[in-house]
């Protein structure tokens, strides 16, 4: 009997020490992608080190919890779409046909566009072969877009609400401002979308008059005919929907013509070093909605975290941290397998998961989830002080 | 002033601005119109070229906070090893009967240069010094950009220098029989291949001189430059007369001086479709150019 028990006790051990060994072996694999090569580099070299440390400090608590209660640590790789539609789409098409539980990306709109069209559009739908991997984006912003599939999700700024709130914010704070005059990149799809959709019809819904807009191209070098026009225009506010590169172009030029104005309001992408690094003294004052500041210790914290591995914690890349810990929440209640026969079916399982939240934990404070699979994230206002950026005014304080 | 005359002045201010801003195509149009003079070839990294040597010249910038200047004629030097790097591997040891090799050579180095430049800084605008950028000469009602002064009057010593050296010195002489008569050159001792190399080190050097005017007039440095500088070089190039300096620098000033009338009047969206236009009508019915020649070489 003693004998029985001892051999029981040692099989018992020996399953048990599988088992450990089983999810040992067990991964959960997020695939990051964006643009690792081009003009747009910085965006992913962010991103990609923002989910690296999201993943770390996971991993460092113990990892993910599976089905079956055993605790997996995620593992992230991450691919170069090169801000091209087919690059992109080549990506995940990749990826897709590998292990990997769930994308994370692409940086460039004019990818997640185009991407978000190959997967299915309505889960669920036998009828429709597109791909049924679950993407969630943490930069491309374009509006809108995540209603294109069931299958992506996005966790970006809703600018349409930050520029409503911050006009609204602008006519308390400066009663004599009357005008608006924009800026525009009038080839890059955010910064179009942004002027057009966003920052003109919401100056406009404020009671601002809006004077017109002057409009350049991404790679432009020459702004002085562009300057001049707002110059004539005399407005009280100019709003410049443009990337760094532009956006300090033309405030250099802006501050050579002595152009005069009450207030400057950025694109939300231009509150990033890049502006800073190009132009800090010109774009002194300039005010932006963002999703993202170190304001508060865990928004501090994800921000050394990304620091330490060579990144830098934007409104973009930040989004990539609440991602990570959003999924690992949605993977620990949906109960994923992480094995190589139920990467489906825990695709599947994320993505519904996904479907279902309403609200997340977002390093400014909470989220809203819309049905249509985007965010509605908490913002605060900064401007460009002294070289750096400062919080100006939080709307939620 | 009332909306008619600033109606008047605008477009010619902008056409004054563009002639200025034009210079900087002549330099490139120079460097692209040289090589094909002597070579009869097309090096389409030339501007990629331009913009590394000024990217390089950024570190005497960011370390040892060199002048203005000193910054410009570091991106000369640097541009002038790249031009040397880029005759070296793309058209060195290509065959001249391979002209489309030493084509796509060159654009495969040209993307080379670009990726290198991302991968050096991320791809992030990286500020660039410049002379006078504060100053406006009010000449009222028009006014003058201190800077576009500068970088004009700089292109304009530039230009001069080169054909002082292309008229009046012995490295000048050989570079035209080179380019006039390869054959009869080498027969009277001019070593082909080292007057090759010297025209893409003297045209880098004057590319290195216009990447750092860019990187002047606009305050920052961005690896988006490349590519339409690329594009604007080889309009003026073609506009010009290929082979022929007086024609690249004229090109340059009036593709300058059009794409701002064009922007004026017609957009900035439809402005680069009247400059291809300009192109073609140049293409169809004078496509010598401005002062090139039909007849061709040997």
């Amino acid at each position: 009997m003693k004998r029985l028990l001892t051999i029981a006790a040692a099989v018992g051990v020996a399953m048990s020490v599988g088992t450990v060994a089983d999810a040992a072996d067990r991964t959960v694999k997020i695939a990051g992608f964006g643009a690792m090569s081009g003009v747009v580099r910085s965006f992913g070299i962010n991103t990609e080190a923002v989910l690296r440390a999201a993943a770390k400090a996971i991993n460092d608590a113990g990892g993910v919890k599976l089905a079956d209660g055993s605790m997996a640590p995620i593992e992230v790789s991450f691919d170069d779409d090169r801000c091209n539609a087919e690059e992109g789409i080549s990506v995940v098409r990749r990826l897709a046909s590998g292990d990997a539980v769930v994308g994370v990306g692409p940086t460039c709109s004019n990818v997640a566009e185009p991407l978000f069209g190959i997967l299915q559009a309505k889960a669920g739908d036998e009828g429709d072969s597109g791909l049924q991997f679950p993407i969630f984006t943490d930069t491309a912003i374009k509006g809108g877009l995540a209603k294109i599939s069931e299958w992506a999700f996005r966790n970006v700024p809703n600018e349409s609400q930050m520029y409503k709130s911050l006009f609204e914010w602008l006519a308390t704070q400066h009663p004599d401002a009357k005008s608006v005059y924009g800026g525009v990149e009038e080839d890059f799809a955010h910064s179009r979308f942004t002027w057009y959709k966003v920052m003109k019809t919401r100056s406009a819904d404020a009671g601002y008059e809006v004077k017109g807009e002057s409009k350049w191209l991404l790679n432009d070098t020459n702004f002085t005919t562009q300057v001049r026009e707002m110059k004539r225009a005399g407005a009280d506010i100019i709003s410049i929907s443009a990337h760094p590169f532009t956006t300090c172009g033309v405030l250099k030029e802006m501050a050579r013509q002595r152009v005069k104005y009450k207030v400057l309001v950025g694109l939300t992408s231009s509150s990033s070093l890049e502006t800073l690094n190009g132009c800090a003294k010109q774009a002194e004052g300039i005010i932006i909605p963002t999703s993202f500041a170190p304001v508060n210790p865990d928004a501090v914290a994800a921000a050394d975290a990304a620091a330490a591995l060579g990144g830098s914690a934007d409104l973009h890349s930040a989004a990539a941290w609440e991602i990570m810990m959003i999924l690992k929440d949605v993977i620990e209640a949906a109960g994923i397998q992480a094995t190589a026969d139920s990467v489906q079916a825990d695709r599947r399982a994320i993505r519904d998961g996904l479907a279902s939240l309403k609200t997340t934990k977002g390093l400014l404070g909470e989220i809203q989830r819309t049905a249509e699979g985007e965010a509605v994230k908490p913002y605060v206002y900064v401007h460009a002080a002294d070289g750096s950026w400062a919080v100006l005014h939080d709307p939620n304080a | 002033m009332s909306d008619f005359w600033w109606d008047v002045i605008d477009p010619v201010q902008s056409v004054l601005d563009g002639m200025m801003f034009g210079s900087i195509y002549a330099l490139i149009g120079i460097g692209f119109t040289l090589i094909f003079g002597v070579m009869h070839r097309i090096n389409l990294a030339y501007a990629a070229a331009s913009i590394g040597g000024a990217y390089a010249s950024l570190a005497a910038f960011q370390l040892l906070s060199a002048p203005a200047i000193v910054v410009f004629l570091c991106a000369a030097a640097a541009s002038g090893v790249i031009g040397y790097l880029v005759y070296i591997c793309c058209f060195r040891f290509i065959p001249t009967v391979m002209p489309l090799a030493t084509l796509m050579a060159s654009v495969g180095m040209l993307i080379l240069i670009d990726e290198v430049v991302v991968h050096a800084t991320a791809g992030m605008p990286e500020p660039y010094p410049a002379m006078f950028d504060d100053v406006m000469i009010d000449l009222d009602p028009f006014w003058v950009r201190g800077d576009l002064l500068m970088i004009f009057a700089l292109s304009v010593v530039a230009m001069l220098i080169l054909l002082y050296v292309l008229y009046r010195t012995r490295l000048g002489i050989a570079t035209r029989a080179v380019a006039q008569q390869p054959s009869a050159a080498q027969l009277c001792g001019i070593g082909q291949e080292r007057t090759n190399a010297a025209t893409f080190v003297i045209t880098g050097t004057l590319g290195g001189l216009a990447g750092a005017m860019v990187g002047a007039s606009v305050g920052i440095l961005s690896p988006l430059l490349a590519l339409p500088l690329t594009v604007k070089g080889l309009i003026v190039t073609v506009i010009g007369g290929l082979g022929s300096i007086p024609g690249a620098i004229v090109a340059g000033i009036l593709v300058g001086g059009f794409e701002n009338v064009f922007q004026y009047f017609r957009g900035v969206t439809e402005r680069d479709i009247y400059v291809m236009l300009l192109l073609f009508v140049f293409l169809t019915f004078r496509p010598q150019g401005l002062f090139g020649r039909i007849s061709s070489r040997d």
